[in-house]
């Protein structure tokens, strides 16, 4: 039987002043907020809340391998297992993992494996563990972003980080940072990540239809949002260690009085 | 960042057991207290209820679902909630990746019986047709972070979840279901707030919820949940065994300590407002 309320799909995707539905010009983010150490048990861990999207990611490792066969002689390997909630979507999701996060757990693998050095860590795996508790469109870029941070908070040597964005149309307008909405009733949706150590791209996925002009349109707007969520990524890094240092020199100021 | 093994050394579980034989715990708190609680309700946008609850070190959120469907034959006129628990293994190096284990399957069932049998959901109100259509709510418990005892935390996850609800109320009309346009709140489906207490047992010391590594170096524990004024269920697990006396002492603590929280938590003021 159907739920009692279904979301629908709005008429249109932009209000009266130009504006898109939730108030953001075209290339404006949502409201991004990320934080490192939330979670005291893992090597590291990372909280983003990105619009409506929450979500938690956790780095175990180098650990041993489980199951033993798929461990490497002469390298670690990286395992994301990007999951989630059963409250985090509008229709109950089953609490078993399904294709979709099975695909989107490799795309981010993909993704952030040739940041890392793994050859450094043979016969060990990195775990990696992404957890959506609310989602709102973009869920996948949000996990790579998310899960770059922690692997950078869990101190696992890497190149550099990885931003991710997603880019689309939506009433023919080209825009910046889908939410659920706009990426369910757009035109097209373009999710796109950057490994900020050679600037080239690691994760590219597309479905709708653009002609050329607009395909480089869509990455230099791309381009720009990037940017800004990888200097909210290092500044929710620094900004652990800046806490460690305000606390320690009180703490210092304190027994000097 | 924690430290935490699956075995506890030697050295550290002498320091625990000597420090509860003195009736002090090694995080300064006395045998009969709980860590501290914070509370945080409807932070999921996506759920029709939520909760944030932290209990020390443990963290767990909670979220409520529904679905409309049929009654069970022999309850034509009852709603149906059930409890999940994952242990993430986000959580803890203790968790393992995989379908629900033993470990979560308790969780959830405890924490259900605690529940289901304090007359805590109004079922009836759950009904938008008898024999055809009820709600069938979904309380799915998930662990951020495991410091020791998820039950106590669980619990109050659940309940703050299910207060802070704001289901939307069907009627059938002409087209089949529709809505009404209003909601159902915590306050017309919550009746008792059933409070789970858990206790540890290492030799014969026994103290209230246990943290992590008091846990992992207990012979077993028993969860006591307990209304304003009744016993609703127990679950004794682990290799330990209780006396009657033991017991009965319990019981008696339960409901001291559980009146104590209810009015310390007050968690009837996470009712949704909607």
């Amino acid at each position: 039987m159907p739920l009692v309320i279904k979301d629908e799909y709005p008429e249109k995707l932009f209000r009266e002043d130009g504006k898109r539905l939730d108030g953001r010009d075209l290339t404006e983010l949502r409201p991004i907020k990320m934080e490192v150490g939330v979670i005291n048990n893992a090597d590291g861990s990372a909280y983003l809340e990105w619009g409506n999207n929450k979500i938690f990611a956790a780095v175990y490792g180098p650990r041993e391998v489980h199951p033993k066969h798929l461990a490497k002689p002469d390298r670690g390997i990286l395992r994301i297992f990007y999951r989630m909630a059963t409250f985090s979507v509008f229709d109950r999701k089953r609490p078993a993992p399904g294709r979709r996060e099975k695909e989107i757990s490799m795309i981010v693998s993909d993704c952030l494996e040739p940041i890392l050095f793994l050859e450094l860590y043979p016969g060990t795996s990195f775990e990696v563990f992404i957890e959506v508790i609310d989602a709102d469109g973009g869920t996948r870029c949000a996990s790579t972003t998310v899960a770059a941070l922690a692997l950078a908070d869990a101190g696992v040597p890497m190149k550099s980080l990885v931003s991710a964005i997603a880019v689309g149309k939506i009433d023919g307008k080209r825009v910046v940072d889908l939410s659920g909405i706009e990426d369910k009733a757009g035109e097209a949706d373009l999710p796109i990540a950057i490994t900020w150590y050679n600037e080239e791209i690691s994760l590219l996925q597309f479905d709708g239809d653009m002609d050329l002009e607009e395909m480089n349109d869509f990455l230099n707007l791309a381009e720009e949002a990037l940017k800004k969520i990888h200097q909210i990524q290092l500044d929710s890094l620094k900004s652990k260690y800046i806490a460690i240092q305000e606390e320690y020199s009180e703490e210092k100021g304190g027994k000097g009085d | 960042m924690m430290d935490v093994r699956r075995i506890i050394s030697r050295i550290e579980k002498n320091y625990i057991t000597s420090n509860l034989k003195k009736e002090e715990r090694i995080d300064g708190r006395g045998l009969w207290e709980y860590r501290d609680f914070t509370i945080k309700a409807d932070t999921i946008a996506s759920a029709e209820g939520s909760a944030d609850v932290t209990l020390g070190d443990t963290r767990i959120i909670t979220g409520l679902k529904y679905d409309v469907g049929e009654p069970f034959p022999d309850l034509p006129d009852e709603g149906v909630a059930t409890v999940m628990a994952e242990l993430l293994p986000l959580a803890s190096p203790l968790f393992e990746r995989g379908p629900p284990d033993e470990q979560s399957i308790e969780l959830a069932r405890v924490v259900d019986r605690g529940i289901r049998h304090a007359d805590c959901i109004q079922t009836q109100k759950l009904c938008i047709k008898e024999k055809e259509a009820v709600y069938i709510l979904f309380v799915d418990i998930y662990v951020i972070n495991h410091g020791g005892n998820l039950i106590d935390a669980g619990g109050v996850s659940a309940l703050t979840t299910l207060l802070s609800a704001h289901i939307p109320q069907g009627k059938i009309g002409d087209n089949g279901l529709e809505w009404t346009g209003k909601y159902f709140t915590g306050k017309d489906i919550v009746k008792e707030l059933p409070f789970i207490l858990t206790y540890g047992k290492i030799d014969d010391m026994i103290f209230l919820d246990p943290n992590l590594p008091e846990e992992l170096i207990a012979e077993g524990r028993i969860s006591i949940s307990v209304t304003e004024d009744k016993i609703t269920s127990i679950q004794k697990s682990g290799v330990a065994t209780f006396s009657i006396d033991e017991i009965k002492m319990l019981c008696k603590k339960s409901m001291e300590i559980g009146r104590k929280l209810r009015k310390e938590l007050n968690l009837e003021q996470y009712i949704s407002s909607v």
